[in-house]
């Protein structure tokens, strides 16, 4: 196939045809993302703003299968190489992408964490507290926390950070996010106090979002300076390459990092990725189709782990506009889809069949099963279409990100809904032009890969409430928003669950939206490490965790 | 590009200038040669499994059998089944089509448009030709694939748009193999007879010209449907094509290569198939070329 030479010529060619109007930037994408070049497209997306390819999230709710994190204490030795995906953005309030997190949460730190069970721990913030109203939260830092450049930690640096990360005259993706925040203000040299507008009872874990890095105040280039005071510093970065990091002596958590030095080795794609691994060029490769899973499970000297994750893919119809603002329609999709087979055909039994709600079954409490899932019933699904004003059927694109399982499960999908009239085009994009100038968020019917978050709120407010950012499929339903609202501001346990029981009734009876899956995550190691603790949203992966062994 | 194996192709058409019995020589002695005789058989296998497809194929192309996802070889799945329990034999021989409706019809309108372009321009001269053909150079510096994902950006993935790229990408070789052979004929006696005879610009091309070309012509041809063959799977695998779940053979490649250590038949044989086929239709071109040069 193609040299990087004929790459070069390709991208200056498109690039040429794009500023001269020839190509869309769609277009020029699409060109990109067969090359498996989403980088360059990626670059050029950015000029549009696009979102984040997977929204971000966190961590697990059952421990992995991998060995347990070894609690010897010693010196940092050895080399970690890490197969990641391109990075493109490395500012952390603009960065989404695994890569990207897993890049970052290695040089910079979060202030509180997230752990295995979906708690909230400590990181840079050793204790807090909340007022009892709900609105005034005093986190106090650790001491001796030093920045890679030598300086010393100081509240006013976290102050700085969140003041960034909200300001809405920067437009970053963490605007909406600390909307509900008043100020945020040090309190002397190592307390924080951030105070709100109404109480949310998920604020913790808003500040422990994937973008919340604290960077030193006044850091003029966030995208490029690399200054944070995480496990590890930056040694060499090599764009579209990888990037080598060494480790910080001076790290404020005993014991971490465990590697000297760690490499994350950019692929373009999860196939290559996993050859890598297989091949011994490097030795931990996360996120990839699960048949190569499979694959490596059966491979001597290496770990594959996977872990259940609150991620989905969601099949979602446009409800604002033909044929999906009929209910009849929405109803006749739901009938006409096998949720059971495509988790057995599509994820091979890996993760959870899906209930066509984001909450999924680790979210325990507010998971439930008592509005049932009617059986599948493709001869209805037809009778409604009919009401609905579809007596011949219905004939609809279909669009599906490159990524993951989905072209398979839209060619599953096809197959099931063809059986009630539901004639599809699958088109299948990469993941650049189907996220690319918005796209994902007009066309009627699509796939979007929803990436595992600790709390189930995040999707609604982003998702599904009237007018929201993400808002795919235009689902508007007032019975729905006030219950979305009441959950995420009570600060009454038993009314949230209630709520969310509410809500996920209502997804099901009326929601324009399938979910037939949530996704494992999914990755392996060589053998002669320890301590990899995969996570759901694998960029929160903690590799400073990880030790050579022997 | 193969240029040398245009190049030649071009002497084989002006040496033999193509009377009837010129072609029935020339298919006599492509089934004498067991190169060329296997090509041939080879060609004529898929063509007739393009014809008759849907009458060997046990299953539709899209049957999901989910009870058999996977499964090896055997006397129900002669090629086994993919990761979604689709017959891998069906859509091997269903897929047969799909090329060839795809490579063949985007060669024959390539071959059409170029024959014409190539006649008329070259023959007529001057700045007309000059232009024409300096521009297809310059369609022609790009490499084939590169302007075909070029293309394929700006007006989208479909089967409609693959057959346009096929047209495109092979229309301006095709138009410059005619206009050697133009220009080779041109000075000669007998089109400056015709043209002091008064005859049409139609006639002089069509029945003067033209035959001196078809030689040329058909082997250039064969040679541009085993190209097109493989540019057609060569978009499927790159995911630019034809979309699924249509039995594309460069597709099916694609959508296996994840699958590949747990149903390796998966990929084996729709990326046979291509191999086949493209191994098939060179040697008969070859044969052709050999033949028409006897």
């Amino acid at each position: 196939m193609a040299t990087h030479e004929d790459h070069d010529r390709i991208i200056e060619a498109a690039r040429r045809a794009v500023f001269a109007g020839q190509l869309s930037r769609r277009g020029f994408m699409r060109l990109m993302g067969a090359l498996g070049l989403s980088a360059g497209a990626a670059a050029l997306a950015a000029c549009g703003g696009s979102p984040a390819a997977t929204p971000p999230t966190a961590p697990p709710a059952e421990p992995t299968t991998a060995p347990a994190p070894v609690a010897t204490e010693g010196a940092a030795a050895g080399t970690l190489r890490v197969a990641t995906e391109i990075p493109v953005q490395l500012d952390p309030a603009q960065a989404s992408s695994d890569a990207e997190i897993l890049i970052l949460h290695s040089i910079y730190d979060y202030l509180v964490d997230i752990d295995a069970g979906n708690g909230i721990v400590p990181r840079l913030a050793r204790e807090w507290q909340v007022s009892d109203d709900g609105l005034r939260y005093t986190l106090r830092l650790a001491e001796g926390v030093t920045f890679h450049d030598g300086s010393p930690l100081s509240a006013a640096d976290v102050a700085w950070t969140f003041n960034r990360l909200r300001d809405p005259a920067l437009q970053l993706p963490t605007a909406d996010l600390y909307a509900n925040v008043a100020s945020v203000a040090p309190e002397g040299d190592l307390a924080v106090v951030f105070t709100l507008t109404r109480p949310n009872p998920f604020f913790l874990y808003d500040l422990s979002d994937n973008h919340a890095l604290v960077l030193k105040a006044e850091t003029a280039e966030p995208a490029i300076s690399f200054n944070g005071t995480g496990p590890f510093k930056v040694a060499d970065y090599r764009p579209e390459n990888r990037i080598t990091l060494t480790a910080n002596e001076a790290y404020f958590i005993p014991g971490k990092p465990g590697v000297a030095t760690l490499e994350l080795i950019f692929f373009a794609d999860q196939a290559a990725s996993v050859d890598a691994l297989r091949g011994g060029q490097v030795d931990v490769a996360m996120r990839m189709p699960t048949p190569l899973f499979i694959t490596l499970q059966q491979e001597p000297g290496m770990t594959a782990v996977q872990v259940p994750t609150n991620g989905f893919d969601l099949v979602r119809l446009r409800a604002d506009r033909e044929p999906g603002n009929r209910p009849e329609v929405i109803q006749a999709f739901k009938l006409a889809t096998d949720r059971a087979a495509i988790f057995e055909t599509v994820t091979l039994g890996l993760g959870a069949v899906g209930r066509d709600s984001p909450i999924g079954p680790l979210f325990a409490a507010y998971y439930s099963e008592e509005t049932p899932i009617p059986p599948r019933d493709p001869a209805r699904a037809r009778e409604l279409l009919a009401q609905a004003g579809f007596p011949d059927g219905l004939t609809l694109d279909f669009h599906v990100p490159d990524s993951g399982d989905r072209p398979d499960l839209a060619v599953v999908l096809k197959e099931q809904w063809a059986e009630a009239g539901i004639d599809v085009n699958v088109i299948v994009e990469p993941e650049s032009v189907y996220y690319g100038e918005n796209g994902w968020l007009e066309v009627d019917l699509g796939v979007t890969g929803w990436g595992s978050r600790p709390i189930p709120q995040f999707y609604l407010d982003v998702m599904l409430v009237t007018g929201a950012k993400w808002n795919e499929s235009h689902f508007s339903d007032a019975e729905f928003d006030e219950l979305a609202t009441r959950a995420g501001s009570t600060l009454d346990e038993a009314e949230r669950v209630a709520a969310y029981r509410a809500i996920q009734r209502i997804l099901i009876e009326r929601g324009p939206i399938i979910v037939p899956y949530f996704f494992a995550a999914l990755g392996a190691i060589r053998a002669g490490f320890s301590g990899f603790e995969l996570r759901p949203f694998p960029g929160r992966t903690d590799l400073a965790a990880i030790r050579a062994a022997g | 590009m193969a240029l040398d194996t245009v190049e030649r192709g071009i002497g084989s058409g002006v040496a033999t200038g193509g009377t009837p019995g010129g072609w029935r020589r020339a298919l006599r002695a492509i089934w004498g040669r067991p190169t060329s005789a296997v090509g041939a058989a080879i060609v004529l296998l898929f063509a007739a499994l393009a014809l008759a497809g849907p009458l060997i194929a046990p299953y539709r192309a899209t049957d999901q059998i989910a009870s058999a996802r996977r499964q090896p070889p055997s006397a129900a799945h002669l090629f086994g089944t993919d990761r979604l329990g689709r017959d891998v034999f069906s859509r091997v021989v269903l897929g047969t089509r799909d090329i060839f409706a795809l490579a063949g019809l985007g060669t024959l309108v390539a071959v059409l448009l170029g024959t014409g372009v190539g006649l008329i321009a070259a023959y007529w001269g001057g700045w007309p030709e000059e232009l024409t053909f300096r521009s297809f150079d310059a369609l022609l510096a790009i490499p084939a694939l590169l302007l075909a994902l070029l293309l394929l950006g700006t007006v989208g993935p479909s089967r409609q748009s693959v057959l346009l790229v096929i047209v495109i990408v092979y229309t301006p070789i095709v138009a410059r193999v005619v206009r050697s052979v133009v220009l080779a004929v041109k000075p000669r006696g007998f089109i400056e007879a015709a043209r002091m005879r008064g005859e049409a610009l139609g006639y002089i091309l069509g029945r003067e010209i033209l035959p001196a070309v078809l030689p040329a012509l058909a082997v250039e041809a064969a040679l541009r449907f085993s190209y097109a063959i493989f540019l057609v799977a060569s978009l499927g695998f790159l995911g630019v094509g034809v979309q699924p779940p249509a039995p594309d053979w460069g597709l099916m490649v694609l959508e296996a290569r994840n699958d590949v250590a747990l149903a390796p038949w998966s990929l084996y044989f729709p990326a046979g198939a291509i191999a086949l086929l493209v191994v098939g239709v060179n040697l008969f071109a070859d044969g052709l070329r050999r033949a028409l040069q006897a």
